[in-house]
Formats: C-alpha cells, structure tokens, sequence
C-alpha cells in the first residue's frame, strides 16, 4: 500500500511534448481515475507510474521512494493491460502464480493465494486452462487475478474494460470497484470512458494535451466542472453551450436575443463579463407547461431511451440536447417550452474557457 | 454461369499441368543423380541413359572402400552443429534486442554479410585464420559457418518475436522479469516453433554451403561437400561413387526439410490477446 505523488513531471518523445509539466498526489488506499480524450496523455502517465516510459523531468514516488530510474520489475506495482496480456503459453493458475515464483514465495504460498484470488474472482474451475480457452471476461479477471495475487503497493489498470461487450463492461465495472472496497489498496485507473471514470473513482483526473484540467471527487468535477473542457467532457449526453450576454439587467442568447433565466452568481459574474458561455447539461432542462415560462424550441430528433427521452433541437445557432420525461411522448416537429434550471447552470470565460463564479 | 465454370475448370487444368512441369524440372537431377547411385557403374554415363537396370549398392561400397567418407560426414556433422548452435547462441538473443528496441540496423548487416559472396570474406579470413595458425581446424570453420547460420536465425525469428504482443513482455517486466527472463521463459516458447525452423534452415545452409570448407579446412577437416568436390578427378572421375556420395549428402537436408513444414503453423500466441 502506498501514495503516488508525482512532481513536475514531464515527458517527451523527441522535440514532441507529451506531457508539459505534471503535479498530481494520490493518496494510500485512493481509486483514482484518469480520464480524457485520445492522446491526452493518460496512457503515457500511467505506463511512466508502471516503469514502462522513463520520465523526461521531473520526480515520481510511489511511498516515500523515489523511483524515476527503478526498473518496473522493482517498483512492486501489478498492472491489468488493456488487452489483458496473459502469458499465452501457462496456464491460468501459472500465469497468476507467475510473479511471485520470481520472488522466491513458498510453494504453500503461493498456491494459497492463487487459490484465495481465483476464488474472489470465481475463476476456480479456469486454473488449469491457458487463456485461449476463455472468453473475454474470464481472461480479464485472470489479468485482475494475477495483479491481486502479488498483493502490490499499488494497481494500475490501462482501459481494462474496453475490450468487453457492454453489458459485461457493466459487470466487470462494479466488480472492480467491489474489490478496490475489498483489497484497500491504492489504484489507478485509465479509461476514456467518462461514465467508468464517474462510477469508480474517488477522485478523477481529467487530463488535456497532458495536463489537468480538473482533479476532484465526482461529484465535484460533474457539478463544479473547472473549465468548458471538463464540463463538455464530463457528463452524457454533453453539456450545452451558449453564447450569452449581459443586457437591459437581463442573460441573454448572443444569437436570437431571446432571454434565459440564470441565478444570482451567473447573472452577477456574466454582468461583470459582459459576454460568455452558457453551459447547460440535457438533464437540467424541464418542460415548462405555460409557453411563456420557457424557450422555445421545436424538436428536431427523438432519442427514446426508456427511463428518459432525449430530444435535439437547435437553439442560437447551437445543436443542442435536452433530457426530458418519456411521458410526454415528444414527436419531431413539436413545439416545446425549454426552462434550464437555473441553479444548474454553469458559465464559462468566452475565450479562455475557465469557469466564471 | 457456364462459361465461368469451364474457364475455372481451364485455369485448375494449366495451373496442374505446370506444377507438374515445375516438379519434373526441379525433380528431375535429384531422380536421375538418386537412380545413378544405384546403378553399375559402366551404366552411370550411358547414352541415352538407361531406366531399367538392376540397382547394385556397388557406387556405396566403393564410396565408403575409397574415401574417408565416414570422417568426412562425421566433419560436416561437427562443423554444421556447431555453426548452428552459434547461431542459435548469438542469434536468438540479437532478433529479440532487434524485435525489442525496434533498431534494425544491426540485422540488416548480418543479411548484408549473408547476401554478400563468400569470396569476399574468404581472403582476409584465411590470412587471419593462418596467422593465428587455426587454418585446418573446426574452430575456424565453425566460425566461418556463422556467417551462413547467423543471419537465418536472425531473420526467421525476428517476424515470430515481431508477432508476440509488446503488452505480454510489459506484463512480464511488471512482474519482476529480467530482459533475460523474458527471453528465457515467456518469449522463447511462444516462439519454439520458430527457432526449431531456423535451427534447420542454419543446419541445411551450413550443411550444404562448400566454398570456406573448401579452403579453411585441411585433410582432417575436410566437409562433405568438400571432398565431394574432389571425387571429380581430371579424366578418372568415378561418376557412381560421386552420384553415391552426393545422394548421402542431400539425404540429411531433405529429411530435415520435410521436417520444417511440421512446424511451420503454430497457434501458441493465440489468446493472449483480445478476442
């Protein structure tokens, strides 16, 4: 068990920059989820966490050890592969045996906890099988398996999940977040799968062109996103942005001129702005009954998905999406009344993107 | 619809008839030089040559009566395993750094050194090998051979190294494995199929090339293929001996050869990946 701090960390592959300059703690026992488009970098930081990318600057401790030029053999960390790299000549108790036989663990040992992991994983009656004879889910928890056996400081996990069906990607999610409840160590997680990063971690990272955007709780990053970034990133379907302006003591749409409702903070920080991004996730519409409380819009597209409706409109220029109640059985064509609840909303610099409060 | 099938059914005829013409072109010397071997020896050279005859083992007796010929076999086998073990030794470690760090410079010069001709090396080798007075012995054959064994080793495993997903050896580092270890025992069985054809194709090469034998070895050194180069005499050249000794020659590289196909399919890397 232990923390990860990284200090002033940068990468390059030859005059390319990867990652500019880097802080992040993570704390013993902490599940933390980096997050970010492709080529954002997530990848690149935790192969450099793993000893598998030297670092170009900067300083790397896992506990209270430096270990920028420690092999990864050495840094006692276990890591689940994307594409679950089992050994694919051993068998699966072999393969999850394999890493503590090279450091000398008794043969008693070493069957008990193989034993003890498969059994947390239910993949008992798999140990004598190699991992072409499985499926994709149980070669995953044979590569979860062999990364829990070496009970390591830390585990890291590179888009463990991506290559499952959705459904077992479901599974497989809260089974990992059981046994990071379970095991009590620190873990990393890397996915471009915002809904893996909502649902696991206790804090996420959301990286950009190799830097934080935001690094905090869930809900933090869902409710207080830092930039126009994060809050376009975080959150499915994708927030709303407008432009907006401050007019006659009143938000308005740049375009249309039509008039939005937003509480004190926004309509005091868009004052001062004068014009800026209006950002409204789909969720914090409602259907107001009365016209004249609302925008209004007319439905372009219909998304029905069960639980909730989705419709897309077009409101100032800008392909939007709102997410209704299925109740009100939406048709293309409708003329709705939007109202964005303005407690909800968020407002964000026009050219820099950073949030305004 | 039928027209197509009649053209289909044109294309399998000629694509047969030229296999075979290909077979009888290829086959035919090895046929005629096999045959030979056991016929007597006034009917070897006959004009036009004789298909019936009554196979004698004659050509072997007087072979083996008249040559060292044992020794010399027992020269090609020392020479040929050991070039082949050095170009195991050196060349499995070389294509899994080549396959590993992605610096292909080093295995372009071994296939530059194969590709260039044996003459080439032959002259500073042999003022080399007689100063330090090792003209004549295995050691300088052996030697000499690797230049035939390493690149083929080299060149046949790096595609199998090449083919092992990167994430299986990360995989192993984060375990604790060594370079070595990953070598030793996650990358050398995945690709044992590989090695096993190189290790035949070096011994076949070795075994069959005759140009360094012919002038670094001696009398007590001398290869198989060497000294099947001196059976032919200026106007004594005994045509069934030499038919006898060049078919036991090629007997050792067509059994190995045949040997290749059985391992040339191998599915060990599947499922390790994805899917």
């Amino acid at each position: 068990m232990a923390s990860i701090s990284i200090r002033n960390l940068t990468k390059r592959y030859g005059n390319f920059t990867v990652i500019p300059d880097l802080n992040l703690e993570i704390a013993d026992h902490e599940f933390v989820v980096f997050v970010g488009p492709s080529g954002c970098g997530k990848s690149t930081l935790l192969r450099i966490i793993a000893g598998l990318e030297p670092i170009s600057g900067g300083d790397l401790y896992i506990g209270d050890k430096r270990v920028n030029g420690v092999q990864a053999a050495h840094r006692d960390i276990a890591m689940v592969f994307q594409d679950y790299a089992l050994y694919p000549h051993m068998r699966v108790y072999d393969n999850m045996s394999f890493a503590l036989e090279l450091r000398g663990t008794p043969k008693a040992e070493i069957d008990a906890r193989v034993k003890r992991a498969a059994a947390l994983l239910h993949i008992e009656p798999y140990l004598d099988r190699k991992p072409k004879e499985l499926s994709g889910g149980q070669r995953q928890r044979v590569a979860m398996g062999r990364a829990i056996v070496r009970n390591p400081k830390a585990f890291l996990f590179d888009e463990p999940l991506s290559n499952l069906d959705a459904k077992l990607r479901g599974q497989v999610r809260a089974e990992i977040k059981a046994l990071s409840q379970q095991l009590k160590t620190t873990m990393v997680f890397v996915t471009h799968d915002q809904i893996e990063a909502m649902t696991m971690a206790d804090r996420i990272v959301v990286l950009q062109s190799g830097t934080i955007q935001q690094y905090d709780t869930p809900e933090t990053v869902y409710e207080r996103p830092a930039n126009q970034f994060v809050a376009g990133f975080i959150g499915s379907p994708a927030m709303n942005f407008f432009a907006v302006e401050w007019h006659d003591d009143c938000a308005i749409l740049s375009q249309g001129g039509t008039a939005v409702p937003v509480d004190g903070e926004i309509a005091s920080s868009l004052r001062r702005a004068g014009n800026a991004l209006l950002g409204i996730r789909p969720e914090h519409f409602t259907v107001a009954t009365n016209a004249a409380d609302g925008i209004a819009i007319e439905v372009k597209l219909v998304e029905p998905l069960g639980s909730d409706t989705l419709i897309h409109f077009d409101l100032a220029g800008v392909s939007a999406i709102a997410r209704i109640d299925p109740s009100l059985r939406p048709k293309v064509g409708d003329r709705l009344a939007l109202r964005p609840q303005s407690s909800k909303t968020h407002l964000f610099d026009a050219t820099n993107g950073q949030v305004l409060r | 619809m039928n027209d197509a099938a009649n053209t289909e059914r044109w294309i399998h005829r000629l694509n047969t008839v030229q296999l075979v013409l290909a077979g009888i072109i290829i086959m035919a010397p090895t046929v005629w030089m096999v045959l030979s071997s056991f016929k007597p020896s006034f009917e070897v050279t006959a004009y036009p040559p004789t298909l019936v005859f009554t196979p004698t083992l004659e050509n072997y007796a007087e072979l083996t009566r008249t040559t060292p010929f044992l020794s010399y076999a027992l020269n090609s086998l020392i020479v040929t395993v050991g070039s082949t073990a050095l170009g195991l030794l050196f060349g499995i470690p070389a294509a899994f750094a080549v396959s590993w760090t992605r610096i292909t410079w080093p295995a372009i010069l071994t296939l530059a050194a194969r590709m260039a001709p044996g003459t080439l090396f032959l002259l500073p080798w042999y003022v080399m090998f007689r100063q330090i007075g090792m003209i004549g012995s295995y050691t300088a054959l052996i030697l000499s051979h690797a230049v035939i064994t390493l690149p083929i080793v080299i060149w046949v495993l790096l595609p199998s190294f090449d083919v092992i997903p990167r994430s299986v050896f990360e995989a192993a580092q984060v375990d604790g494995c060594s370079f070595t270890r990953i070598l030793w025992r996650i990358a050398m069985p995945l690709v044992a199929s590989g090695v096993a054809v190189s290790a035949i194709l070096a011994f076949v090469f070795s075994w069959n090339y005759f140009l360094f034998a012919l002038v670094l070895s001696n009398g007590d050194t001398k290869t198989l293929i060497a000294a099947a180069f001196n059976f032919i005499g200026e106007g004594s050249t005994q045509w069934g001996a030499l038919m006898a000794a060049a078919t036991l020659i090629a007997l050792p590289p067509l059994v190995l050869a045949a040997l290749v196909q059985r391992w040339l399919v191998s599915g060990l890397t599947l499922g390790a990946v994805k899917g």
